[in-house]
């Protein structure tokens, strides 16, 4: 059975006079004696005197003016919300019906709940600073508004230093776009990232941070508010967190402060939460709520945010750049691996020699899973993928280690490929060798998309084991085995060819890593400009020959095509092509040819027959025939 | 200095992309060499002259002059395909209209009669479509540009056999048509010899009463194909004969089917879809540099479908212009015969045409489906 208080002051404005009768003849038999908000600000010690329970019923400043009042005078206090005020209905979790929610008013049963004011100011709900793409999204808005949003608030989006102060006297310096303090703000998305650590009877005041350092980070930070009502149990990258008593707040710059959608003060900005500073009639969820409260202490989450030579960074900023950047300290785990990667050590030496003389023999036997093994033996690509991190960030130490390291690699790879020739007797070449003397352009695609598995996989430890993959797609070893084995051979042009793939394949695997390195946020904080523009002058190099390849492959490709819809009527004998296959063996074009014809072919069918290709394509072609004959 | 480099620099690139190394541009000397064009322009196979002729005027409208900057007149006279009339055209072109070269649209019948007094004229004649082998025969002024029905007969019966795996045939020939029945006959020899089977040989004329009972009588043989080197009139009455009888026997043609039918039996088209025809040009292929040049500028021209007549009038206009830059004086006779005869590896529409002393061509032959009223290419045989 609900208690309702014997005698009550009701408050009103011009808007809501008419309550005046329901709240008087309410059956609860409370005592009701009213007062227009004009008059009792003129005498309130007067009006207020021998009144414990104050009803109002007005604006949301005129709310916050009774609750002022009710701080220095301790009444308690029961609100009748307009239809108009939701964001009021949905904090204090008040009736929408006006008959239920006079009830809820004239209760006695308040709840204790704290105050914030900012610079002097009551904050209700919520206090911006600066730009908070998402943040004060409301949770039920649809993607289109999000997107909007995003796209509007972008305009001129730029981050700055911040100094964030709280009451244990912690002080943070970063960078960030803007904050925002809550009060129990229901519904939106700042509200949703920390749902799980706030309540308006603790004591203290929580306050989000938006940092998106780059459009990539603003991109997944926009991707994050779109997945409507979903909880996070982790706060976002560009997202920090302070929960304290006493937040003070203070860029670099003067920005406006909006407390409860309204353009209130400017920073610096110092708040501070009074602890159960009024009593105010709630709704059943919020009574709930402060029940279940227990004591927090000061909490401080801003790993994520910029710090050190990142904020130097953000104060040279104009605009925030597309990819992401980060210091030393922020990728400790992953730098320590690389770092280890890039160092020599026998293992490596033992593996390479191992992996290169398994390659070279299944490279004599034509074997595909004996170069497979050999593949995945081979220990090459870690300090490649080491490489392109030295290159992204510039780091001097970790580029040397990694270069000298390959160097040796490719030099033992060579020696022993080249010496296991020089002892075999027997040296055939194989298809599998031939396989690895046409690099191209395609082969220059299948290095970059395994240098960008090879990055990504690095870069989260549970697809590590992914890497044996992107081994196999982007074989290091084998074009390293045929080069030494050129080598052994004394044949320059069978060096130069498998020497070209690995090379390929190396500076492929190099450009796409240090790129993906960069598209995860792994550049420095002070690029390193030189290492990158070597890489691309490696990539440009190395793509003529590749290019100048493809277009042979090409063409050739297209030559084999359309001489399967040729025929060759020779000496009344009709000759059907029934495959045709381009080779190159130096500077000379074979085409190897599997032809249908009925009656047996002289050698003077044969001349014309060489003729007529001849006459019709290039003089220049060697011709291989292979006869099949209709019976 | 440094500025002098960027300038070079930019100048080569610009020559590069602008093509310095092009020809420089003819000056025309204001001298003409007459040409003269026999063709049928009016009769049942007009679309041999009219559409030869729009690729004539293409490839002119390409090369309008020579190297030495002499023009070109075309000298058009049409013999209906008349063998009477195309031999009177010859002498009145040769004697009162002074052309240094011939080149002619006309069919076998016309051209052969035209080889028997060629020598005595003494000028070079270019037989743009007419196949029989005997049009270069005793006569050393007539050329073939394009293949002969020798070649024609036997790629045709080669890739039935071995290409469509047919064992049993029937042909149909006109024997008041000298390429009809040399075609036919070629065609024969050449299928038997390689082990297929003739189910039966008609001749077939427009006087021909009771082609729905031939035709049934052809059905009841079962031929896996229908070897139809007749003319257009005669394959579309044979077609609706077939047809009447619910059968759908595969058809092959010889050259010139798809371009008649689209010069002159267009409402017919869809009787021949699907049928296969040997022919020196298709839709589809890839050209040579001039080949393409041609098919943009007849594109612009006709906004139509190109046929071989079409094809083959270029081919031989340029044929005789590059002959004709070949010799000191391009207006003679006696010069332009040799540099034809000794055309090699001229690249032609589709291809190189090389052709010999003898005045035969060596080219390839294209074998086509006809599908929605275009040629299109199944194989090219050299």
């Amino acid at each position: 059975m609900a208690e309702f208080v014997a005698s009550a002051l009701f408050v009103y404005t011009d808007d809501t006079k008419h309550l005046i009768k329901p709240v008087q003849n309410h059956p609860s038999g409370t005592r009701i004696s009213a007062v227009a908000f004009e008059v009792l600000m003129q005498k309130p010690q007067e009006e207020l005197e021998g009144v414990d329970h104050v009803v109002v019923a007005g604006s949301l400043d005129v709310i916050k003016e009774i609750l002022r009042l009710a701080m220095k005078y301790r009444f308690s206090i029961g609100i009748i919300p307009t239809k108009k005020q939701k964001h009021l209905i949905k904090f204090y979790d008040l009736p929408k019906n006006p008959a239920a929610a006079v009830e809820l008013a004239l209760r006695q049963d308040g709840q204790n709940i704290d105050l914030i004011l900012c610079n002097e100011e009551i904050m209700l709900f919520k206090a911006a600073i600066g730009r908070i793409p998402f943040l004060d999204t409301p949770a039920k808005a649809s993607w289109i508004q999000v997107l909007l949003n995003a796209l509007r608030k972008f305009v001129r989006f730029k981050l700055y230093t911040f100094r964030f102060g709280t009451a244990a006297k912690k002080e943070i310096n970063t960078a960030a776009s803007g904050c925002m303090i809550l009060q129990h703000a229901r519904g939106s998305f700042a509200a949703r990232l920390i749902s799980h650590d706030y309540s308006f009877t603790d004591g203290m005041a929580s306050l989000v941070i938006s940092a998106p350092i780059s459009i990539i980070e603003y991109v997944k930070l926009l991707r994050q508010a779109l997945r409507s009502s979903k909880r996070f149990k982790n706060l976002p990258s560009s997202i920090g967190y302070i929960k304290s008593p006493q937040i003070d707040i203070e860029p670099e710059t003067g920005l406006d402060v909006i407390i409860d959608d309204q353009l209130t003060t400017q920073t610096p900005l110092h708040c501070e939460t009074i602890a159960k500073a009024v009593r105010i009639n709630v709704g059943k969820s919020l009574q709930e709520e402060s029940r279940g409260a227990k004591d927090v202490r000061e909490r401080i989450d801003v790993e994520n945010l910029p710090t050190e030579k990142e904020l130097l960074k953000v104060k040279k900023q104009k605009r925030i750049p597309f990819f992401s950047y980060a210091s030393d300290e922020r990728f400790h785990d992953l730098y320590k691996d690389l770092s280890e990667d890039a160092r020599l050590n026998s293992i490596y030496v033992v593996l390479m020699v191992l992996s290169t003389m398994l390659a070279t023999v299944g490279l004599y036997l034509s074997s595909a899973s004996v170069i497979i093994g050999a593949m995945l033996l081979a220990p090459l690509m870690a300090p490649i993928v080491s490489l392109s991190m030295g290159i992204l960030r510039g780091n001097i130490d970790l580029f040397k280690n990694s270069i000298g390291k390959i160097v040796i690699g490719v030099f033992i790879a060579l020696i022993s490929s080249a010496l296991i020739t020089l002892l075999f007797p027997y040296k055939p070449i194989t298809d599998e060798m031939l396989a690895r003397l046409n690099p191209t352009l395609l082969d220059l695609a299948v290095a970059i998309i395994s240098g960008i598995a090879a990055a990504y996989s690095k870069s989260f430890r549970e697809i590590i084991q992914s890497l044996a993959g992107v081994a196999i797609a982007v074989a290091l070893v084998p074009p390293l085995a045929v080069a030494g084995i050129g080598i052994g051979r004394l044949d320059f042009y069978f060096f130069y060819q498998a020497f070209l793939l690995f090379s390929t394949n190396l500076v492929g695997i190099i450009i796409a890593a240090t790129f993906t390195f960069r598209v995860l946020g792994y550049s420095a904080v002070v690029r390193s400009k030189r290492s990158l523009v070597v890489v691309f002058v490696f990539l440009v190099l190395i793509s003529v020959p590749l290019y100048l390849s493809f277009s042979r492959i090409v063409e050739d490709r297209i030559f084999e095509q359309n001489l399967r819809k040729e025929r060759f009527l020779v000496n009344e004998k009709y000759l059907i092509i029934i495959r045709a296959s381009i080779i190159w063996r130096g500077d000379k074009r074979i085409i190897l040819m599997d032809i249908l014809a009925r009656e047996p072919l002289t050698r003077e069918d044969l001349n014309a027959f060489k003729k007529k290709i001849q006459t019709n394509f290039s003089k220049k072609l060697i011709i291989r025939l292979k006869t099949f004959y209709i019976p | 200095m440094k500025n002098l480099v960027y300038l070079s620099i930019l100048f080569c690139f610009v020559c590069w992309l602008g093509g310095c190394d092009q020809k420089p541009a003819i000056e025309p000397s204001g001298k003409t060499i007459k040409i003269g064009i026999i063709a049928p322009f009016s009769g049942p196979v007009l679309a041999y002259g009219t559409e030869g002729l729009k690729g004539m005027q293409v490839a002119m409208q390409l090369q309008p002059y020579l190297d030495n900057g002499n023009g070109i007149e075309l000298v058009v006279e049409d013999d209906k395909n008349e063998p009477a009339l195309t031999v009177r055209l010859l002498k009145k072109l040769v004697k009162e209209v002074k052309v240094s070269a011939i080149i002619t649209f006309s069919s076998t019948s016309p051209v052969l009669a035209m080889a028997k007094v060629a020598d005595d004229y003494k000028t070079p004649v270019i037989a743009a479509i007419a196949t029989n082998p005997d049009i270069t025969k005793d006569n050393g002024f007539i050329s073939q540009l394009v293949f002969d029905d020798n070649f024609q007969g036997i790629v045709a019966a080669l890739f039935v056999r071995d290409d469509l795996l047919i064992d049993t045939v029937a042909v149909f020939n006109n024997p008041t048509s000298v390429y009809s029945s040399h075609l036919a006959a070629e065609f024969e020899r050449k299928f038997k010899s390689i082990g297929g089977e003739i189910t039966d040989t008609i001749s077939l004329t427009e006087e021909t009463a009771d082609l729905s009972k031939v035709i049934k009588g052809v059905y009841d043989h079962t031929p896996e194909l229908l070897y139809l080197p007749i003319s257009v009139k005669d394959v579309i009455r044979v077609i609706r004969e077939v047809r009447k009888l619910d059968w759908t026997p595969k058809m092959m043609g010889g050259d010139g089917l798809i371009s008649t039918m689209l010069g002159q039996h267009k409402e017919d088209i869809d009787l021949v879809n699907g049928m296969l025809a040997t022919d020196s040009f298709a839709h589809g292929m890839p050209l040579t540099p001039f080949g393409e040049g041609a098919r943009d500028l007849y594109l612009d021209k006709y906004e139509e479908t190109r046929t071989a007549y079409a094809a083959l009038g270029a081919e031989g206009y340029a044929i005789l212009l590059n002959a004709m830059n070949r010799c000191s004086d391009p207006a003679d006779r006696g010069c332009i015969n040799r540099q034809i005869r000794s055309t090699t590896n001229f690249p032609g529409i589709l291809g190189n045409i090389t052709i010999g002393p003898n005045g035969k061509s060596q080219r390839a032959l294209i074998i086509n489906s006809i599908q929605n009223g275009r040629s299109k290419f199944l194989f090219k045989v050299y």
